[in-house]
């Protein structure tokens, strides 16, 4: 099965963001977890993940995030075969990749602030040159006034925000968020959601949000890849087409 | 949009070391201190035991049977004009009675005691082998002489030395393995408790070098300060040896003699700087092997 996301960006006509060619995933022997992907998210789409749980949602997207290497089949991530690149490689493309992940993954030791600014600090930058994008983002979120704070002292919907903030710090090519707006009240997960699309059109970055909110995906106009027993079903919604 | 007037430095990317760490940096110090000692022993029993061979080496030791003063003293006279020899000296009944104190007691010798007539000799350095020429020239003489060139004496001992020095290489070797493998082990472990922060970094976009940099710098540290600590404890001991055993001398004067020159004190230098390489190195190689597994 073959779903093409449609492009929000028109602007960019590169090769596409993610593609996968006949991808199948299974976990030690156990059956198969996903089973015959093809699909391609072309640059600059803002596009929907869902599907029960257990369908393979978090799989697919930690395909996508090369924290996995597909059983079968090949994954191209901006044009590049990742099953021929080297680990100093598949590192780079690694940054041009925003994960908002569901259980957020901030590091306990670091503040709000540092955990935002740990990409740019793995990128080699220096704390002067990125102190006032962290800031400014952590703003945004709604977090201006925590940046000290331990994640511990956070609560889930405060530490979702950093985690997403951390994931835009960067700007990246690429935003894959799983879940991001499962602990954050409705009026901020229609402002995440903004900043998503804003990411989306102002910078023509590629947006994936995977989500079990089926009001969230009604109230956006973006192709849906849906997700049933590990096979990609079409939904009829490639509305932006 | 307010903006914060103070932001925190950067923290390290690593937490501080904690109570995993404390152990390490203990074992490490524990096995430092006892490879500096082992090598310090080692290079403190070769000093004493080169130096017993270098001494016994051109001193020899003529026994005379069956002559009395006036023909020894014609034998020290004798010995004295051969080519190559420094010094003769005969030794007097009485310094004979005090070498033999230890067995006879202090009171003297029993009066039918049958003491050879012993001259040391002394050769003249480079003078090579003065055996033979002893032995002909005393023979020509009429005397009944055994010269002893201690080349036995000196062969067992460089033989033990040789022993000695090699155990003593084996068992340095075994504690650096040892303090290697330990601390391999601890990566690991410590790898393994912060594969939260790993995996991040790692997905991140860190590359394998600057993951594994976090953790050289913070073992490379770790190595110093136990290195460090091992070999201030092993200074301290061998201080303390020095000191006990040159307060009894008298009695101890076949050990070994103890003293701190420089290349002790290289060794003490070097400790810290081996330990903190082989915690780096360990490090290092157990990193990239654990990040090898991932994608």
């Amino acid at each position: 099965m073959i779903v093409t996301m449609t492009r929000h960006s028109p602007d960019r006509i590169d090769a596409p963001s993610v593609r996968f060619d006949r991808v199948g995933l299974r976990y030690d022997s156990s059956e198969d977890v996903l089973s015959d992907l093809t699909f391609e998210l072309e640059q600059g789409a803002f596009a929907f993940l869902t599907g029960a749980s257990g369908a393979g949602k978090t799989s697919l997207l930690r395909l996508i995030y090369l924290a996995l290497r597909p059983t079968h089949g090949e994954v191209y991530l901006f044009g590049q075969r990742v099953s021929q690149l080297r680990r100093a490689q598949l590192s780079a493309l690694r940054r041009r990749v925003g994960i908002v992940f569901q259980d957020f993954r901030l590091l306990e030791h670091l503040s709000a602030y540092e955990n935002v600014a740990l990409p740019l600090r793995v990128q080699g930058q220096k704390e002067p040159n990125y102190r006032a994008d962290v800031e400014d983002l952590l703003n945004w979120v709604g977090l201006g006034e925590r940046l000290h704070a331990r994640p511990e002292t956070l609560s889930g919907g405060e530490q979702q925000r950093v985690a997403i903030a951390r994931a835009l710090v960067s700007k990246p090519d690429l935003l894959i968020a799983d879940e991001p707006t499962g602990n954050v009240d409705p009026n901020m997960a229609e402002r995440l959601m903004r900043l998503f699309a804003e990411l989306n059109s102002r910078l023509g970055a590629s947006v994936l949000v995977a989500t079990h909110d089926h009001g969230l995906i009604a109230r956006h106009n973006a192709p849906v890849l849906r997700l049933q027993n590990g096979l990609l079903v079409r939904d009829g919604q490639e509305r932006a087409g | 949009m307010s903006r914060a007037t103070t932001t925190p430095r950067e923290s390290p990317l690593l937490p501080e070391s904690d109570a995993r760490e404390v152990a390490l940096l203990f074992v490490v110090a524990a096995l430092c201190f006892l490879a500096a000692l082992v090598a310090l022993s080692a290079r403190s029993s070769y000093g004493a035991a080169a130096e017993w061979t270098s001494a016994s080496e051109g001193e020899l030791t003529v026994r005379l049977r069956g002559v009395d003063a006036r023909a020894a003293g014609r034998a020290e006279a004798l010995i004295t004009e051969i080519e190559g020899v420094a010094q003769a000296r005969l030794i007097p009944r009485e310094e004979a009675a005090q070498m033999l104190a230890p067995w006879f007691g202090s009171n003297g010798l029993p009066a039918g005691l049958p003491v050879p007539t012993l001259i040391e000799v002394s050769a003249v350095p480079g003078a090579g082998e003065l055996a033979d020429s002893l032995t002909s020239a005393l023979g020509a003489a009429g005397f009944d002489a055994l010269i002893d060139d201690h080349a036995q004496w000196g062969q067992d001992v460089r033989r033990a030395l040789g022993m000695a020095r090699f155990a003593a290489f084996a068992a340095v070797a075994l504690l650096v393995a040892t303090a290697v493998a330990v601390i391999a082990f601890a990566t690991h472990a410590a790898l393994l408790a912060r594969r939260d922060i790993v995996n991040v970094l790692h997905l991140s976009g860190a590359p394998d070098p600057f993951i594994a940099n976090l953790f050289e710098r913070r073992f490379w540290l770790l190595g110093l300060r136990g290195g460090s600590i091992g070999a201030v404890a092993a200074l301290g001991a061998a201080a303390l040896l020095v000191f006990a055993l040159g307060s009894h001398a008298e009695r101890t004067w076949l050990l070994p003699r103890l003293s701190l020159d420089f290349w002790d004190f290289l060794i003490l230098l070097l400790t810290p700087i081996i330990a903190g390489f082989a915690s780096r190195i360990a490090a290092r190689r157990t990193v990239l092997n654990e990040l090898a597994r991932t994608i």
